[in-house]
């Protein structure tokens, strides 16, 4: 029972999937608006978005809520955990990463729900596939070993595959879906190659005992190589880097981000990419997080720290020179994966604390970014969609809220104060001065007012230009869906501004018992 | 009982009734600013009223409260907690807590009272009063958000809760001032207020990060409790290197042989001048006053509650909060002392030549906030706090007595500045009654009229400017050592103010007592005796088509004389507030009447809470005797100033003014003109300013927008640029990229990184070279310099220590050898720097130091050679930098 | 670690040397005539006609995935199968949940008609 219990959040997600999807195949096509496009098939589901979103929403939010339950409860009193683990690890850090990673499905559930019906795009296993992606990426988050990582890395990766080939009329998001998917087994590919050599090196596939095993290299009866254990270290950081979309295994993201269904990029910017860092932070302090391998000579913090610099630089500099928002936001995300980057190289003195900061960090970019793309997503409507900056000229006048919204998503991902986004870097760079990591902040710094820039530039164009005559504008959409995915992301943007603590003291709790 | 009810909900531990008393003006505010418009007049004045005084009721019940508890020792003090806010890092290993938290105890709770409960006659004046505004319901929006901002100000307990409704006071008034804001001035005025009080905030800003330093807590638990350690002496060069040796001691600071530049002065000083600076932003102190008088360009209910009753004696609240901190610096109270008599002076002079009513009336504000900080600089707290409160209510009365008279006047002038001045006034008794007695109820308060409230709090401050002493603190016990510079200092011995001050400020003070008495009867007289001059009475008198003209609508009135009606009593909404604010200005001195009744409620109230701050302050001898000497004075002060104000303007009917205009008209004009301080600050701080910007934007435009923001930008969209042409849209090439980055992360792994790190230990000349670990590495080293590998194998060991003597120079080299037998290598230089004399450390050199200056003799190049030696024994610090390594010598493989 | 796997990577070289061998050596020795005959598809019989590769419809991919999906159940009840008695009810469970989700998966492709070969 109390298996079931820690498991809860997991279950309530894979379960509501399953129920979803028969949900989906059973129910009755919407009377308006039944789709003509899916083929020959008549579509169960066709016209029924809004409601299937309200379901997916629920689901995640309810496996929120028992993340958060299990956490009050405290994970450690729970002894059947024990009984799988290393597989799947219930403590006090996948808790935390299943708490966000259900709040980031759930905005894009509710976002899916308003923008699959308005842009009349009838798929509606868009849900049960969000669902089990989000599955996918809460197993990936709590696996403590190398065959569940790789199984929940690829339940979480198939779904999104799909999400975003959804359209399957236009070219430009099946090519989308075909690069993420290619450069994606890849990437997956050189991951499995890394786990085969460090089974092969060490004897396991539980990252504690890699661990142990690293641990022995250099001392005279030890069996383990080093040279597989540091190509298996490269060729993780590799397949991982590729998921958070650091640079240069980034290249997929823009165009993959751009051919997405705007949820959908929503869901890779949140979701993937912070149960991404969560095994990336699992796999490197616990299987790589000898004193050797965490050394600033010879280890992977300088390598991560590399990855770091070049990602804020590129991802902001090349941000600047969008002309699609969404393209800006892609971009932008790679800028953030740069800056939690910083976090994890700051784990180098500072363990504990820097992981903190990366933790509160992904929090608070999953809650802007999901909360951007919303806004995003109110801004336009069938026809008239949001796509560069000169559809959004003059859109407060249009839609005051949605700018407002939408400038504060800008804001806090650009960490101004008193919102979220400042203290989530504030905490990093902090750590990472704690951590003697002073380039790594002055370069973040730097790119930090490179990114103001083109984040500014959008509420530029919102409040100060007036549409070029005749030119097509956004209209904005009205979907009560969408609206209240803003309105939480933008309670929570300033609420994690104003009141940081609790959480920070949260995330600070999941380090301690993640590391 | 029912107290004991009223305990048994509202625990004092965790008293929640504070949350009705800031609750209910938010809701107000909340329900009024969002909804005001469509609930109309009576619901928003109803709303508004019910609020304000449903806070008082609290208020009242909270004050009840406390007097149950409170002992005559023991301050009682009740706290809610609301939440932690924030942790700030302490100076050393520890975390400030800030909460959310409010408490009340009898300063915050009288100041509470006086709050809400002038707040709510003002209120209910203002309902009629603005009645005929359009934004109407907007007025009692931002009225209620003041009360709310007022008590967050007060109830908070520490100062970043304080600082946030200090802040929101300010923006309040801001709000207000420029509530009619399509007029020019207004909106100046208001802007004007914000940016001198910005001023102020950085002070209250500063002093925070002090306190946090230099105490370790923001509470007024903490503060009072860790006080003491202000008492650290600190260092500061306020003119930089060359202090000029005539300036005296106070300034210059003590010279030690060691270091001759700048200042020691306590911690206790510089929280003390910030906390100051802070308060006279706020309560329109020398040299931040001027805001004060053009924020009168605001409804006259505004005036009367944030101008003179509550928002600008919160500086004073605050000295009294903070009065722990400041009685330990003698400096900071003197200087509170003199400004605060500076101002009051300097305000009454410009009084007399004012015409406007309500100009009168807010300079006679900035006097009076003088009078409260004198009591404040002489240690008489409980004093100065209690003229907060008797000013509260005759100020409150006098402005409010004066929005009576202008909204008389309003029946036939409706341009502002005509329908206030005192000019087309007079005979005002005769029409309107009820404001006139209530007028001349507090005009003779506020002149000292003995037994009336303002001769007993002005005259007490008197007194205790005579008699009150402050004593000189104990900085330190003995020798000390800056951290900074670790240079030991003799002790320190904080400035003592000289005997006469108090003397001093009493005679001048006296002064300003007749000053007042003069002007407040001039304006008195003027108004309402003498002929009414504002228009032709003629009876049964009809208002032209068209009728009243609101506010927004100024018609400039022609000079021509006008017809009106006979000026009408205002009605029961204006006199109800003036009745009962003049009965308690007559009155409310009885509650601390040292004088004849030798009553001192008031006082016995507050020193509980003021206990710490009172016990660095006595009295000189034979204080008791000189209460009556010292009174008659003042006394003598008030019967001048008003029988002078009788002759000029009554017996005289302002000849002697007039004529005195015609023979120094300078002296008028300059006086009138407010002796040019505006102008001053236009020349001086805002000309300078305003130079400063010209040149900052010379430079934004010409080289930071030519040149660097140009080229910068350049280089970003450039990189940019290209950097997205490497964006192909190709996978195979996506994937090639891939490839090189994993080739690149392989290399470095594969690659062996020789790094080294080297810690130096400069007394005993062992330096530690550590090699980076590195999964599978091994090592080989040369330690001696030669050249030469010391072994042919590789081992495990990653550190060597080498011994150097001085200033040896020695070349390290490690090889290393990573698992797969690739290999690298790394120099690195060692040196250990030469120290004259060849003692260790500063000890050595401070040594040194003392023998150069006894053999220079007394020279200034004495001084220079200490300078100099000190800064070689400090800048040569231990250190190992990296030397650009020699070529090896053959040997290397 | 070299020492243990260089027979393999020998077996490796040789085979890959082997087929590389094998076909250079017919392109270089081997004579290489190249007439107008010579490069006719068929140097007999009809001329051919149509696309040379067929299209298959896109049903038999269909069918093929769900077959490697089902297929894929087979393998992993096989090892639990084999310690069924060991697993106990958890792993009865265990197995019960993966056939649940399976089953789910089938009950979709037949309601969205998936398993339909003609409409």
């Amino acid at each position: 029972m109390d298996l079931v219990i820690a498991l809860s959040p997991l279950l309530a997600v894979g379960f509501g999937g399953l129920m979803l999807m028969l949900a989906e195949a059973f129910g009755k096509p919407s009377e308006e608006g039944i789709s003509k496009t899916t083929g020959d098939v008549v579509d169960a589901g066709a016209g029924r978005g809004a409601e299937l979103g309200l379901g997916a929403s629920v689901v995640l939010i309810a496996g929120a809520v028992m993340a958060v339950g299990v956490w009050i409860v405290g994970p450690e009193t729970l002894e059947g955990v024990a009984d799988v683990a290393p597989y799947l690890l219930i403590d006090r850090f996948s808790l935390f990463f299943t708490f966000v990673l259900c709040l980031g499905g759930a905005f894009t559930a509710l976002l899916g729900g308003g923008y699959l019906p308005e842009h009349r795009i009838d798929r509606s296993e868009f849900f049960p596939l969000v669902l089990f992606s989000t599955f996918g990426a809460i197993a990936l988050a709590m696996s403590g070993d190398l065959l569940s990582l790789f199984v929940g890395l690829e339940t979480m990766s198939l779904g999104v595959y799909c999400l975003i080939g959804l359209r399957r009329g236009s070219a430009r998001a099946t090519e989308a879906a075909l690069k993420y998917f290619l450069l994606g087994s890849f990437a997956a590919a050189l991951t499995l190659f890394g786990a085969a050599l460090l089974y092969g090196a060490t004897g396991h596939t539980d990252l504690v005992g890699i661990g142990e095993a690293v641990a022995t290299i250099g001392q005279p009866d030890s069996t383990v190589a080093a040279m597989p254990v540091l190509l298996a270290l490269a060729l993780t950081l590799a397949g991982l880097g590729f998921k958070v979309a650091a640079v240069p295994f980034h290249q997929w993201t823009p165009d993959a981000y751009e051919g997405a269904p705007t949820p959908a990029t929503a869901f890779m910017a949140a979701v993937v990419k912070t149960a991404a860092f969560a095994i990336l932070l699992r796999v490197l302090l616990v299987g790589f997080g000898e004193e050797r391998l965490m050394s600033w000579g010879t280890g992977w913090p300088p390598v991560i720290a590399t990855l770091a610099v070049l990602s804020m630089t590129v991802g902001n500099v090349v941000a600047g020179r969008q002309e699609s928002v969404k393209r800006m936001l892609a971009y932008s995300s790679i800028a953030h994966a740069g800056v939690a980057l910083v976090g994890v190289a700051a784990t180098i003195r500072s363990t504990e604390d820097a992981t903190a900061s990366v933790l509160f960090y992904l929090l608070v970019y999953t809650v802007s970014t999901a909360g951007a793309f919303g806004a995003l997503i109110l801004c336009g409507s069938r026809g008239a969609e949001a796509v560069s900056y000169e559809d959004l000229a003059g859109i407060a006048k249009r839609h005051p809220a949605a700018a407002l919204a939408f400038s504060l998503f800008l804001l806090s991902l650009a960490g101004f104060p008193p919102t979220a986004g400042f203290f989530g870097k504030l905490y990093v760079f902090q750590s990472a001065i704690d951590s003697e990591l002073y380039v790594l902040v002055i370069i973040g710094l730097v790119n930090s007012l490179i990114g103001a820039y083109y984040y500014v530039r959008v509420m530029v164009y919102m409040y100060m230009r007036e549409p070029v005559p005749g030119a097509p504008v956004a209209k904005p959409m009205s979907s009560g869906m969408v609206t209240s995915a803003i309105v939480l992301a933008a309670l929570l943007v300033l609420g994690l501004g104003i009141l940081p603590g609790v959480s920070l003291d949260m995330a600070i709790a999941a380090a301690a018992r993640g590391g | 009982m029912g107290m004991d009810g009223l305990f048994s909900i509202f625990p004092p531990e965790d008293f929640t009734l504070l949350c009705v008393i800031l609750g209910l003006p938010l809701l107000g505010a909340f329900v009024n600013g969002v909804f005001g418009k469509r609930l109309g007049k009576e619901a928003v004045s109803l709303m508004a009223l019910v609020a304000v005084g449903g806070s008082f009721m609290a208020s009242c019940a909270a004050f009840f409260m406390l007097m149950q508890r409170q002992t005559e020792t023991e301050a009682a003090r009740f706290v809610w907690h609301g939440w932690k806010w924030l942790d700030i890092s302490g100076n050393g290993d520890f975390q400030i807590p800030i909460e959310i938290a409010f408490s009340v105890d009898a300063l915050s709770g009288g100041m509470a009272l006086i709050v809400t409960g002038v707040g709510f006659l003002i209120h209910l004046y203002s309902t009629e009063y603005m009645a005929e505004d359009d934004g109407f319901h907007r007025f009692f929006a931002y009225l209620n958000l003041f009360i709310f901002s007022m008590l967050v100000l007060i109830l908070g307990d520490n100062l970043p809760v304080l600082f946030i409704g200090w802040e929101g006071v300010g923006m309040c008034s801001y709000l207000l001032i420029g509530f009619w804001f399509t007029e020019e001035a207004n909106a100046v005025a208001g802007k004007k207020a914000f940016v001198t009080n910005r001023i102020g905030d950085f002070g209250l800003l500063v002093a925070m990060a002090l306190l946090v330093w230099h105490v370790g807590a923001l509470d007024w638990q903490g503060i009072e409790a860790g006080a003491n350690n202000l008492l650290t002496p600190i260092k500061i060069y306020p003119l930089g290197n060359g202090v000029p040796a005539w300036l005296p001691d106070f300034i210059r600071g003590p010279l030690t042989p060691e270091d001759p530049r700048g200042v020691r002065v306590t911690a206790a000083t510089l929280v003390g001048f910030a906390l100051f600076l802070g308060c006279a932003g706020k309560s329109a102190q020398l040299p931040l006053y001027v805001w004060l008088p053009d924020a009168m360009a605001g409804p006259t209910p505004v005036s009367a509650l944030i101008h003179a009753a509550t928002m600008v004696t919160a500086g004073v609240y605050l000295c009294c909060r903070m009065a722990a901190v400041f009685v330990l610096s003698p400096a900071t109270m003197a200087t509170i002392a003199i400004v605060g008599l500076a101002t009051a002076l300097l305000a009454a002079s410009i009084a007399f030549a004012q015409n406007d009513i309500k100009k009168v009336l807010a300079y006679s504000t900035v006097s009076q906030l003088g009078y409260m900080f004198i009591g404040i600089g002489v240690g008489a707290f409980a004093t100065g706090f209690f003229h907060v409160i008797t000013h509260a209510f005759f100020k409150a009365c006098l402005f409010l007595g004066a929005g009576s008279v202008i909204h008389a006047m309003h029946a036939r002038i409706h341009d502002v500045d005509r329908s206030q001045d005192m000019r087309n006034m007079g005979g005002m008794r005769n029409f309107m009654p009820i404001t006139h007695l209530t007028f001349l109820a507090s005009c003779l308060a506020i002149a000292g009229l003995p037994l009336t409230s303002g001769f007993f709090s002005k005259d007490e401050i008197l007194f205790k400017a005579y008699t009150s002493t402050i004593a000189t603190p104990q900085v330190s016990d003995g020798e000390w050592i800056d951290r900074s510079t670790q240079v030991t200092w003799p002790a320190m011995q904080a400035w003592t103010p000289p005997e006469d001050l108090g003397r001093w400020i009493y005679t001048l003070a006296l002064l300003g007592a007749v000053m007042t008495a003069f002007y407040m009867f001039r304006l008195y007289f003027r108004v309402f005796w003498g002929e009414f001059r504002g228009w032709t009475i003629v009876r049964g008198w009809v208002a032209p088509a068209g009728g009243h003209h609101g506010h927004d609508d100024h018609e400039h009135d022609s000079d021509e004389p006008l017809d009106g009606p006979k000026p009408h009593e205002s009605a029961l909404q204006i006199t109800v507030p003036l009745v009962v604010l003049g009965v308690l200005a007559i009155f409310a001195g009885g509650l601390n009447a040292h004088a004849f009744f030798h009553s001192h409620l008031f006082d016995d109230w507050v020193a509980p809470v003021l206990a710490t701050a009172s016990s660095s302050v006595g009295e000189i001898e034979g204080a008791k005797e000189m209460m009556m000497p010292l009174l008659l004075p003042g006394i003598g002060a008030f019967a001048i100033g008003v029988g002078g104000a009788y002759w000029v303007y009554v017996m005289q009917r302002g000849e002697p003014a007039a004529s005195f205009v015609e023979k120094v008209p300078w002296l008028h004009r300059i006086v009138y003109e407010k002796w040019r301080v505006d102008e001053l600050y236009e020349e001086t701080f805002i000309g300078a300013v305003d130079t400063l910007g010209d040149m900052a934007v010379w430079v934004d435009q010409y080289v930071v927008d030519a040149v660097v923001a140009r080229v910068t930008s350049f280089a970003v969209a450039a990189s940019g640029t290209i950097l997205r042409t490497m964006q192909t849209g190709r996978v195979h090439a996506y994937g090639a990229v891939m490839v090189a980055g994993l080739g690149a992360l392989g290399w470095f792994f594969i690659a062996p990184q020789a790094v080294v790190t080297v810690l130096a230990d400069d007394d005993s000349g062992v330096y530690s070279v550590t090699a980076s670990p590195g999964l599978g590495y091994q090592y080989r080293w040369d330690e001696d310099g030669d050249g030469e590998l010391d072994s042919d194998d590789f081992g495990d060991k990653a550190r060597v220590d080498v011994q150097l003597g001085r200033s040896e120079v020695r070349l390290v080299q490690v090889e290393v050898k990573n698992a797969l037998g690739f290999r690298s290598i790394e120099q690195i230089g060692l040196f250990r720097p030469q120290r004259d004399g060849a003692s260790d450390g500063l000890a050595g050199a401070a040594q040194e130091a003392k023998e150069a200056a006894d053999s220079a003799a007394k020279s200034q190049k004495a001084l220079q050679d200490i300078q100099r030696v000190l800064q070689q024994a400090g800048g040569n610090l231990p250190g190992a930098g990296k030397q650009p390594a020699p070529k090896p010598v053959g040997g290397a493989p | 670690m070299f020492d243990l796997y260089l027979p393999m990577f020998l077996m490796f070289a040789i085979a890959a040397g082997v087929a590389a061998g094998m076909f250079s050596l017919g392109q270089f020795v081997g004579k290489n005539p190249q007439s107008a005959e010579k490069l006719t598809p068929f140097e007999c019989g009809n001329d051919t006609e149509g696309a040379g590769n067929v299209r298959l419809s896109v049903k038999f991919y269909l069918t093929a995935i769900l077959f490697v999906v089902f297929d894929i159940e087979v393998v992993f009840i096989y090892p639990w199968a084999a310690l069924f008695k060991g697993l106990g009810w958890v792993g009865f469970a265990s197995m019960l949940m993966f056939v649940v989700a399976l089953l789910v998966a089938l009950v979709y492709c037949w309601k969205k008609g998936a398993l339909e070969w003609e409409k």
